[in-house]
Order: structure tokens, then C-alpha cells, then sequence
């Protein structure tokens, strides 16, 4: 019997909780991906190990298609797992959570095809993978090298599943609207008018002027919390910001040129915020 | 003797590094065990050598030691410092000396397979714990065996999915051994499957090159044939393709059909799965295609204002007003005027956003679609043509004067703003761009005035004729400083001059060298003064240089032109054993400097033959 979303989630959880991961929840603050979650980003700086498993939603005003297409969404769902330092056996186990959730491996055709992650407003890269299953991607698979500009001292392991691609695969469907979130109840009866209304928001009505000055302000709060030495709200400033240029980006407001330069500002401010955060790591390694 | 097997394990390798590994695998053998490998196996998940012929002992080797005479004061240290008795020295050609037995390839593999494996040097490696390796995925095992005997590790792994751990009893049963677990580890045998596969299919193509690609994506090649829903038909082909080859790695059937290589699975499911991935790439396509449609090329056209081309180079729709002021300069008609205002239209839509490569292409389809006469569509399709030294070029006139234009402006906004490129940097293609006009203006036969452009552009856009042609560097630059007026009548100088024989060459080369080496000597008068012409030599060459007229070149006319110059070979030589040109008259001598200077700058306008060797 497969597994419906909800409890394709539950497996997932139970699975890394097993493997010594920290269970978080979703973030509160809009992220294009599960990476940009502090839970992630911050913890995978310096040299202390951890392991966390959480849901994400993905929040990618661009990708909205009013709820008619049935595999781009403004929001999908992420399953994301860090693992500091990476154990050797990490794809077996990575395999095994596939399986668990009832994914046959020697009936589809798993593949490890070559992705070097880059996040440009993150100054962050890594490489690794997109999986594919039957030639859809699954999962990115990543090794983290680099975040905010900075070497990592331990290579952390990053699995982000695309719930909504392994969905498809649980249950036999060929479109996520139909996905059985639970018994009797469909992924787009749940999502569907949410994806209508929130392209319409994107695409229409988001206000670009309002959108460009709130950037601006929280650029400059988050400078004011890097020189408060306050790193953990400052990057949600850095959050707000990358989720501001987003939205722009999706009204068609930014140039080419722009683009660039609104890249570069995220950037800067996640560098710094990286750093501080290590400086204070450190700090309280020293006084401990 | 005995045959080694090293494998390196681990996970799925970029195809990039599995070429870069096939490489260096050879010389680094060759290098750190003194054989060649036999077999060079590089796949995602292993890279294998096997080495036959491997000696069983290294070389006896003689160590010298100090000369016997000073064997009282030095033998002692000597043997000292390799661990052996005074009296164990051996005496040779006067030298005191050790002979050092050979050692057992078993006791030196272990470092130099270390060596082997951190010999490999890859474009883009990572770091995964903290061993200190860098490779370009992690290794996760090693396997060396001397024939049955194991040096390194314990096992093989065969096939991810199908099979686990291997034994591999003996290095000389490597092959067959992961053969059976599932794997061909040969690149060489994979590829034969995969063409043999495709083939048994027929009507591939692989017009983006991913076969490379995919001889790296799968220890277990299937070849599978699939199809896709025939309403994606509506979407122009290139679109399709795209799909197909850049995201998914599939090779075009023609139609709805296509091909694609799996490492494994139900080949019912797996077709099944791969077909909904493509439909669903497809469809978002189809979503975007049917927007951007539904706006039309000229509503499209009309965004451009909002799009900046580059910094400080202003909007497309800058560019689009520039590159119709260039259109007419190079003489193009109505069709390349409509081509020049929609040419960049594309750019506003949303499906060169997701397919950036088929800028143009797009366009083109969706000027077809608005019902533009073929002449302006294929136009805009052909302006990034060619796209390199040896690509195709525009087959149509408008198409020719676009792309001119297009380059034309690119590097002129470019130079405007200083991004000259430097070494390899070069973040506006302008070398590209370069090569494209010079090959348009030579190969497409496009009249395109050297005056038209910046002194600045024009110099980098004809040095490229250096690379460019199959001449002597030197007749490209002589041609680069004749009177030809259109950058296409450089690269045909070039070659008439790389291409005269000798005896043709060198009345003309002797005239403008002897000329103007004594001319650039010292001042000479501003004009020629005839009243100060008394010699009969001398005015025997005044009066053959009114005669000369070499405007010949500029209509390319090089051969009569340079029978005209040739004329003057002869009174060339009398002047100069008739005349004195240093008179001491200050005046007459000026006047004489002038005249041979004359001679040096008509002459010139065949090229500057002082730099042809001789």
C-alpha cells in the first residue's frame, strides 16, 4: 500500500530521526530552498558537527503557473538533510531512505548525474549531484564546500528530496495536483487556490516600488545587526532581502544588469553575517 | 611477470573527470611504475588500469661511494650512512661502493600506487573529510592486486543497484569478473553498446554532442526507445531538441520519437518515467511558448526598452536603433531593416529566458508565427552566425547584414568602454565577434567599409585574419596596411601576396624598400618641386609616378596593380645609379627625398611589403 504525502513526510522523519538528525520544522521566513533555512546554512560554518532533518516549503514566486501546470509551483514542498561531517556510507543510507518509502529501486533506474550546486546570494557552492529517478530529478545531493565566502572546516552532506517529484514515484501518479495528500483529500485540493491566488499576487499585483524600498531597508537593517553583533536576526534580514529580489525578479523589474547588482548586495550581507557568526562561534568556544 | 590491477572506487565521477583520469592515467603509470598500462578503464564509479609485464624486483643498483684512495678518512661515514660494514664495501673503477640489491614490486606498490592515485590532477576537485585528498567525487575504495595477490583494499563493487561487493580473484579476471556483477567497465565497449543500440534503432542525432556525456552516465548502457504526446509537435523543433539534449541527455528520433540510455531498471517503467519527464519539460514549454505567442514578436519588440543589452551600453531597444543605423550603412535592403528591428524582440520572451541558447531561433519562429515574409524570419535566425572560426554562416543576404551588424555594434559599445579583452578574459565574446565579421566580410563576400569602423575595432578585428587565413602571418599584416578600402579585400590581399611567386614579388618589393629606407631618413620636402627635377632619371620617375595609378587595389584589382608598380622597377634603378640623391644642395635633396618617398607611399598601396621576408 503506498504511502500518501503526509505519510511519505512521516516516513522521512522517522527514518533520519533514526540516524541521529535534530527534527526541525519548516522556517518562518520565506526561503527559495531548505539550504537557505539557518538551520543549514549557519550550523554547516565552523568546525561542530550536526545532523538535522526538516520539511521546507520552497517559495519561488517565478515558478508560480496559477495552479495549471502540474509541476511548477510558487511553493513545493522540500525534504532537506544535513549531515556535518559526511559519513562514508551517505548515498547507501541515502538509497535506503528511498526504499523506505517504498520507491523499487531495481524496478526504476537511479542515476548520480553531475551538479555543482552554486548559491550566488549565498556566496556558496558545493558539489554533488541531481538524482534521478527515470530521468526525473529527485534530489539534490550536494557537498557543501564553500557558504558565505568561506571555507567549511567540516564537509557537510546536503540531501534536498523534492517531495513532490517522489510523490509522483510513491504513488504512481503523473501529476502532482493529484498526489494523495491524505486519505480522500488530493495535494491540489489543499494547494491548488493557494498557487492561483499567489501567481496572480506575483505576476500582477506585487508592488514593485514598495517591493524595491522594503529591499533597501532591510539591506540596511541587517548592517545594523551585523555592527549590534545580533548575526541570527540580522540573516533573516538577509532572508527577507533574497525573498524581496525574488518577487521583483518575478514581476520582470530587474534588468540584467540590476540583477547583478542585487546578487551582489545579498551576497555581501550574507558574508557578513556568516563571518560574525562564526566569530562568535568561536567566542564562546574560547570562553567555554 | 605478474599482472597489477588498480582501481579506484568511488562515487559517480562528472564524465569531465573520467576523461581527464583516461589522460593522465597512461603517463603516470608509465611514469611512477615504469610500465605502461595495458587497459585504461575510466567509468562514473571506478578508474581502472591494469598494468602486464610488471618486473617482479626493481633494478640491483650501485651505489658509489668516496674514491679507495680515501678509504681511510671516508669509508667509515660512507658505510655509516647506508647502514653496512666497512667490509662489506665493494671496490669498482676505483670507488668504494655498495650494491643494492633490488627490491620486491610487492614492497614498493603500496607508495607507488599512493602516488598514482594523488598523481591525478582534475579541473575541478572537492574535499570530503579530512583526509586531505582532493578528487573530483570521494573515492570509496581501492582494489590493487598483483595477480592473486592483494595489495590494497579487499574487494570490488559491482552495479549500484544490481550487485554489491565482488571478489576479484585474480587481476587478470578484473574484466570478467565486473562484467558479471553488472558493469563494463571498458569506456571504450560502452560506447560500441550504445552506438550499436542507437543505431539498431536508427534516424539518431545528437546535434548538441551528449554521447560523451553519457558513456559517463551508466556502468550498465540499455539503450530504450521512447516517444512523447504529438501535441508537443506544435513547439518549434529547436525547443524540443533543447529539451531533449540539455536537460535529459536523450538523442532525437525525428517526430515525437527519441532515444535515451538507462543503467538499469523495468524497461516498461523506466521508458514510462523518462516519456512523463520530457512531456512535463514540454508542457511547461508549451506554457511558456503559448504566453509569449499570445503577446506576439512586436509586442515583444516593444519591452525592449526595459532590458539593459550590458552596462552602460543602454537598453535592446539601444542596441535594436543602433543595429538598424548599421543595417543601412552596409547597404541592406527592406528584409534586413525589418530583421534589424525585431532581431533582439526575442529576448522580452519568456521562453529564451528558460532556453537561453536558442536566442534568435525563438525569435525567428515567432516572426514566422506573426506572418513576416521568410527573408526577415530567417535573418533574425541567422544573426549569430557564424558562431565560430570554422561554424556555418548566414546563407541569406539580410542574414549576413545582420549578423555584421550585430557584431559591428558589440564590439564598437565595447571599446567605447574599455572591456578591451585581456589573456583569456574575454566576458563579451569579442574575439568571437571578431572572427564572425572577419569571416562574413571575407568568406560571405560582405562589403563592409575598413573607414565604417573604429580605429580601435578595426585593428582587433583584422589581426584576426593572422589566425584567421592559412598565409604567413607577415602578408596579413603588409595587406592591413594597404589602400584597400573593405575589411573582406584584407584577408584577398593577403592571400595574393602570400601567393606571388618570387620573380613577380620583388621588382615591386625592391622598389618599396629601397625607397623607403633612404626616404625615412631625413626630411624631406613637403611636395615635389618640379622645377628643381634636372636629372633625366630623375625625371623619367616623376614622370612614371603621374602615370601610376594604383586605385586598382581598392577595386581589387591587385594583379594589375601590381603589373603597374612592377613598370616602375626599372626606372627605380636607373635613378638611383644615375642619381645622387644626398645632393649637398639642401633643397635638391629634399626635393629628391620627396620623389622617393612618393614612390614608397604609391607603391603602398599594394601593402606594406617591407614586412614580407625575403
Amino acid at each position: 500500500m503506498a504511502l500518501n504525502y503526509q505519510e511519505m513526510i512521516a516516513s522521512l522523519q522517522g527514518f533520519w530521526a533514526e540516524r541521529g538528525c535534530v527534527i526541525m520544522q519548516p522556517y518562518h521566513t520565506e526561503v527559495g530552498a531548505g539550504t537557505l533555512n539557518p538551520a543549514t546554512t549557519l550550523r554547516c560554518l565552523g568546525p561542530k558537527p550536526w545532523r538535522t532533518a526538516y520539511l521546507e516549503p520552497s517559495i519561488r514566486p517565478g515558478d508560480g503557473r496559477y495552479g495549471e501546470n502540474a509541476f511548477r509551483f510558487q511553493q513545493f514542498w522540500q525534504y532537506q538533510v544535513i549531515l556535518k561531517p559526511s559519513p562514508d556510507d551517505v548515498l547507501d543510507v541515502y538509497f535506503a531512505s528511498l526504499e523506505h518509502i517504498g520507491i523499487d529501486l531495481l524496478r526504476h533506474d537511479p542515476r548520480l548525474v553531475e551538479d555543482n550546486w552554486e548559491a550566488p546570494t549565498l556566496g556558496a557552492w558545493g558539489l554533488g549531484w541531481e538524482v534521478w529517478l527515470d530521468g526525473m530529478e529527485v534530489t539534490q545531493f550536494t557537498y557543501f564546500q564553500q557558504m558565505g565566502g568561506l571555507d567549511l572546516d567540516l564537509i557537510p552532506a546536503e540531501i534536498t528530496y523534492g517531495l513532490d517529484r517522489l510523490g509522483l514515484f510513491v504513488q504512481g501518479k503523473r501529476s502532482v495536483l493529484e498526489l494523495e495528500w491524505a486519505p480522500g483529500v488530493t495535494w491540489g485540493d489543499v494547494f491548488r487556490e493557494n498557487e492561483r491566488q499567489w501567481s496572480a499576487y506575483n505576476f500582477e499585483e506585487a508592488p514593485v516600488d514598495v517591493l524595491a524600498r522594503r529591499f533597501s531597508e532591510h539591506e540596511a537593517e541587517c548592517r545594523h545587526l551585523v555592527e549590534r553583533r545580533l548575526p541570527l536576526p540580522a540573516y533573516d534580514q538577509v532572508l527577507k532581502c533574497s525573498h524581496g529580489f525574488n518577487q521583483l525578479d518575478a514581476r520582470g523589474a530587474v534588468s540584467v544588469t540590476e540583477r547583478a547588482a542585487y546578487i551582489a548586495r545579498v551576497r555581501n550581507l550574507a558574508r557578513a553575517v556568516c563571518q560574525l557568526q562564526l566569530e562568535l562561534e568561536g567566542d564562546a568556544d574560547a570562553a567555554a | 611477470m605478474p599482472t597489477l590491477l588498480l582501481e579506484i572506487g568511488c562515487e559517480e565521477l562528472p564524465a569531465s573527470a573520467c576523461r581527464e583520469a583516461e589522460a593522465q592515467l597512461p603517463e603516470l603509470c608509465r611514469t611512477l611504475l615504469g610500465v605502461a598500462p595495458a587497459h585504461v578503464l575510466v567509468g562514473p564509479r571506478r578508474l581502472a588500469v591494469l598494468v602486464e609485464g610488471l618486473p617482479e624486483r626493481s633494478p640491483d643498483e650501485w651505489v658509489k661511494g668516496p674514491p679507495e684512495a680515501l678509504r681511510d678518512r671516508a669509508a667509515d661515514g660512507f658505510a655509516r650512512r647506508h647502514g653496512v660494514s666497512v667490509e662489506s664495501l665493494e671496490v669498482r673503477a676505483g670507488f668504494l661502493g655498495i650494491e643494492v640489491p633490488g627490491r620486491d614490486v610487492r614492497e614498493l606498490l603500496p607508495t607507488q600506487l599512493d602516488a598514482v592515485v594523488r598523481g591525478l590532477a582534475f579541473g575541478k576537485p572537492m574535499r570530503w573529510d579530512d583526509s586531505g585528498l582532493r578528487f573530483p567525487r570521494p573515492i570509496r575504495w581501492l582494489l590493487a592486486k598483483l595477480d592473486a595477490e592483494t595489495l590494497l583494499g579487499e574487494t570490488s563493487y559491482g552495479h549500484r543497484f544490481t550487485h554489491q561487493q565482488v571478489e576479484v580473484a585474480s587481476a587478470s579476471a578484473y574484466l570478467e569478473v565486473l562484467r558479471a556483477a553488472g558493469v563494463e567497465p571498458d569506456a571504450a565497449e560502452r560506447r560500441r553498446l550504445i552506438v550499436a543500440g542507437l543505431d539498431a534503432i536508427g534516424g539518431w542525432s545528437d546535434p548538441a554532442g551528449v554521447l560523451e556525456e553519457v558513456i559517463h552516465l551508466a556502468e550498465s548502457p540499455l539503450v530504450l526507445e521512447a516517444s512523447f504526446d504529438e501535441r508537443y509537435l506544435q513547439l518549434p523543433e529547436p525547443v524540443a531538441v533543447a529539451a531533449m539534449q540539455a536537460h535529459q541527455r536523450y538523442f532525437p528520433l525525428g517526430g515525437n520519437r527519441f532515444a535515451f540510455v538507462a543503467n538499469g531498471g523495468n524497461a516498461e517503467v523506466v521508458r514510462a518515467g523518462n516519456e512523463a519527464v520530457l512531456e512535463n519539460r514540454l508542457e511547461d514549454a508549451a506554457f511558456t511558448f503559448e504566453r509569449d505567442v499570445a503577446q506576439g514578436i512586436d509586442r515583444l519588440a516593444e519591452r525592449l526598452g526595459s532590458i539593459t543589452f550590458f552596462a552602460g551600453a543602454g537598453s535592446f531597444a539601444d542596441k535594436t536603433e543602433r543595429l538598424r543605423q548599421l543595417v543601412e550603412r552596409l547597404g541592406g535592403g527592406e528584409a534586413s531593416l525589418e530583421a534589424a528591428r525585431l532581431a533582439k524582440a526575442d529576448q522580452a520572451s519568456e521562453l529564451v529566458r528558460e532556453f537561453p541558447d536558442l536566442e534568435g531561433q525563438i525569435g525567428a519562429e515567432y516572426a514566422r508565427l506573426a506572418g513576416y515574409p521568410e527573408a526577415v524570419c530567417s535573418a533574425v535566425e541567422e544573426q549569430f552566425l557564424p558562431d565560430s572560426a570554422s561554424g556555418p554562416l548566414p546563407q541569406t543576404d539580410p542574414g549576413k547584414v545582420l549578423a555584421a551588424a550585430d557584431r559591428i555594434d558589440t564590439l564598437t559599445v565595447a571599446f567605447e568602454l574599455g572591456h578591451r579583452p585581456t589573456g583569456s578574459r574575454d566576458p563579451f565574446g569579442l574575439r568571437r565577434a571578431a572572427i564572425g565579421l572577419c569571416r562574413l566580410a571575407d568568406e560571405g563576400d560582405l562589403r563592409i567599409e575598413r573607414s565604417d569602423l573604429a580605429p580601435e575595432v578595426r585593428d582587433f578585428v583584422e589581426e584576426r585574419y593572422g589566425s584567421l587565413l592559412d598565409v604567413p602571418v607577415e602578408a596579413v599584416r603588409a595587406a592591413r596596411r594597404s589602400a584597400v578600402s573593405d575589411l573582406g579585400a584584407v584577408a584577398a590581399l593577403a592571400r595574393f601576396l602570400a601567393e606571388l611567386p618570387d620573380e613577380r614579388l620583388g621588382p615591386v618589393h625592391e622598389v618599396y624598400t629601397r625607397a623607403g629606407r633612404i626616404s625615412a631618413k631625413t626630411d624631406s620636402a613637403s611636395e615635389v618641386d618640379p622645377a628643381l627635377l634636372h636629372e633625366p632619371a630623375e625625371l623619367a620617375l616623376a614622370e612614371a609616378l603621374q602615370r601610376l595609378d594604383l586605385d586598382q587595389v581598392a577595386e581589387r584589382r591587385f594583379d594589375e596593380a601590381l603589373a603597374s608598380a612592377a613598370e616602375l622597377a626599372p626606372v627605380v634603378e636607373k635613378f638611383f645609379a644615375d642619381v645622387l640623391v644626398m645632393a649637398e644642395d639642401s633643397s635638391i635633396r629634399a626635393n629628391r627625398l620627396r620623389l622617393l618617398r612618393d614612390v614608397h607611399e604609391a607603391v603602398g598601396k599594394l601593402g606594406d611589403l617591407a614586412q614580407i621576408p625575403r
